[in-house]
């Protein structure tokens, strides 16, 4: 099954190369995500996990990655026909746009699924140079912008993380190994002051990658000014596969009882990410930068539940879960808000409720599921994580950490407020109406799929997920 | 012999810090690559067949000749010449870039006393950080994106040169798919740069400071 998700884009993309046709192009991305829920779902129901390419596995810590990554690439492959029918650009630049997708996929599938950090760190690279042009695909000066930060900010932070790598080698002394399943063997043996120094550069150079504060600065450029649908996947996705690697190198950590350390820096990173998120989304001036900020401050939370451990690492799956499901959801809507209003900035948004009901309701919805309004999923994993740090008695952390998240809840939910319920200005009234036509039913059920999701997992999660998911701790 | 082109690799990050022509710079490059053929060639007896190869492909074409020869298209394409008005002028970079080289070789004969630094000799972990640092503050203080992307390359051939101190093999699949990515990256970052003069007209940094939060629309 892993073979047939690995191989299949490469096939796929030399068909595409040959025959050249945008309804060919747009189908094949349709069939590749078809193809890869159906062959998670079997590698779930532990079908078809053997013969596998070398370097490729699923094991229990990447498999819930792998669900989440093939539910969103089908919901974002949905919405994606009717997204590309509303662009007039060339079939040519449509063609490259979807060639790009399918490569995109593949990278972070390999991310996720490889079985030794080598590799991993290619498919990480790998990601930032096929997502570079989806960033680049509007071609404006923003865009130019955002790609050439995302390129060249990923690129030395995976470098620094290479080096990281270096160091790991170093650590091994005369073992020489980077496959994760002897790594977690050998551990013990290495050398803690070299096996930390390699979790600095590691945290930093694939934190750059996931989006944790200090090192997020491309995130939001790159995340507002992508197509909607790739930065649903770039959230929702790809900061999870970097996140995927960090976790298993924290692993190494934690069984070489040098876990203190990296936990200290997780601590750090996701508080940090916290606050910048807080501070920022204060003056915030364009709804999709807003929605990138969200990302970083959840990015915090998952390295804040990961260092907390425990109890909290069922959290952080479920966070996991939830988060990538309700920001590809607000991503996705935030598609269709600029479709309508044919601008990104907040002032100029106003009356989306009475713009287009089903825009404002998913949006409305999409922001109480990203603010854990109960029975949000992520109303339960946050609820964890606090109790587990009230039992840990972190008291000071617990306080900050609750702040924090107000102030960014506040901030968000003051810019929703705004856009969704305010009045339509009459000057718009005939231009919304003129792009309201474009919106058709496909660019709305995914997020409607997903938020369902969402709020059903809140309150009833049932027992085969659970059971995903507490063999997905057992990897942290 | 060995040590005598580590410490040359290290002196040509001198010269990138003190000299401003981007043609002079791309030069070094080539210089450079020739360098890591040399260090890799003083090894070659203790490695098999199929990694001599590869390292001799990896330093003498892709660093020495493919990367330089490209850049020089970007640099005639685009008439970026020289990289003037950098924050420093260029003898306090030459004195800090100094410093930190020098600082290398402090930190890792301090080190060399501990067990497991044993395998790694220190001459070599010295140069390389020092590159490394000396790249990452040229990126901070240079005005041409060009010469990011040039000082990013010095950045990847410092990497090189750590990953030939640890004198542990990867597996040559790993190897491959690092050079393919940073020779990708290179190659995005070259056409980016030809674009980002179509759009702008010219390559200073500060063109790209448009998207910020705190600004006053």
């Amino acid at each position: 099954m892993i073979n047939v998700i690995l191989i299949f884009p490469i096939v796929a993309c030399i068909l595409m190369a040959l025959i050249k046709k945008r309804a060919f192009d747009c189908a094949m991305v349709n069939v590749y995500a078809l193809l890869h829920i159906v062959s998670t779902t079997l590698l779930a129901l532990n079908i078809g996990r053997e013969n596998n390419i070398p370097y490729f596995t699923v094991d229990n810590t990447n498999l819930i990655f792998l669900i989440i990554l093939s539910l969103v690439f089908f919901m974002v492959a949905i919405y994606n026909t009717g997204y590309t029918k509303t662009l007039d650009y060339p079939d040519k630049k449509i063609g490259h746009y979807s060639f790009m997708i399918m490569v995109f996929v593949l990278a972070m599938t390999g991310t996720i699924l490889s079985s030794n950090l080598g590799i991993a760190w290619i498919f990480v690279e790998a990601t930032t140079l096929s997502s570079a042009y989806l960033i680049y695909f509007n071609k404006t000066k923003h865009s130019i912008e955002a790609a050439w930060k995302y390129v060249f900010i990923c690129s030395i932070g995976i470098a620094l993380a290479f080096v990281g790598i270096i160091f790991l080698n170093i650590a091994q002394g005369n073992i020489n190994t980077l496959d994760f399943a002897q790594l977690y063997k050998n551990a013990l043996l290495f050398d803690p002051f070299w096996l930390k120094l390699s979790f600095v550069f590691m945290l930093f150079g694939f934190g750059t990658k996931m989006g944790l504060a200090p090192v997020h600065f491309w995130l939001p450029d790159a995340h507002s000014e992508a197509p909607s649908p790739i930065s649903a996947l770039l959230s929702a996705t790809l900061l999870n596969s970097a996140f995927l690697v960090i976790v298993r190198v924290f692993k190494v950590l934690d069984i070489a009882q040098c876990d203190a350390w990296a936990r200290t820096m997780l601590l750090i990173t996701g508080f940090v990410s916290l606050f910048v998120t807080a501070v920022f989304v204060y003056h915030i001036k364009n709804y999709k930068r807003m929605l990138a900020y969200s990302s970083i401050e959840n990015m915090g939370i998952l390295a804040i539940g990961t260092a907390l451990g425990g109890a909290a690492l069922y959290a952080v799956i479920l966070h996991l879960i939830g988060h990538s499901l309700a920001k590809a959801s607000f991503f996705l809507t935030s598609g269709n808000v600029l479709e309508l209003f044919n601008t990104k900035r907040i002032k100029s948004v106003r009356g989306l409720m009475e713009a287009d009901k089903k825009t404002g309701w998913l949006w409305i919805f999409s922001f109480l599921a990203i603010c854990a309004f109960p029975t949000s999923v992520l109303f339960i994993s946050e609820f964890i994580m606090i109790k587990t740090m009230i039992i840990e008695k972190h008291y000071l952390l617990c306080a900050l950490f609750v702040i924090l998240l107000t102030i960014v809840l506040w901030g968000i939910g003051r810019v929703v407020i705004k856009t969704t319920f305010d009045k339509l200005s009459e000057d718009k009234v005939q231009s919304v109406q003129e792009n309201k036509k474009k919106l058709c039913a496909c660019m709305f059920i995914p997020q409607a799929i997903m938020l369902i999701i969402v709020f059903v997992l809140g309150v009833y999660i049932p027992p085969f997920l659970n059971s995903i998911i507490n063999c997905a701790t057992a990897g942290f | 012999m060995e040590n005598g082109f580590i410490i040359l690799f290290g002196l040509t990050m001198l010269y990138l810090a003190a000299t401003s022509r981007l043609v002079a710079h791309i030069r070094l490059l080539v210089v450079q690559g020739i360098l890591l053929f040399l260090i890799c060639a003083c090894n070659f007896e203790h490695q098999h067949a199929l990694n001599i190869a590869f390292l001799t492909v990896e330093t003498l074409i892709v660093k020495s000749i493919v990367i330089p020869w490209f850049l020089f298209k970007v640099v005639k394409k685009t008439h970026a010449n020289r990289d003037i008005g950098a924050n420093i002028p260029h003898f306090y970079c030459l004195v800090t870039a100094s410093i930190i080289l020098i600082a290398g070789f402090l930190v890792s004969n301090y080190f060399t006393g501990s067990s497991t630094m044993k395998m790694i000799s220190p001459i070599y972990f010295g140069v390389s950080i020092a590159t490394i640092i000396i790249s990452l503050w040229l990126i901070t203080i240079k005005h041409k994106i060009i010469s990011n992307v040039i000082e990013f390359i010095t950045m990847e051939n410092g990497i090189f040169l750590l990953s030939l101190s640890v004198a542990k093999e990867m597996p040559v699949l790993v190897n491959m798919g690092v050079l393919l990515d940073v020779f990708i990256a290179i190659y995005i970052l070259g056409l980016f740069v030809n674009e980002i003069n179509r759009e702008f007209n010219d390559l200073e940094v500060s063109n790209l400071s448009d998207l910020k939060d705190y600004n006053n629309d």
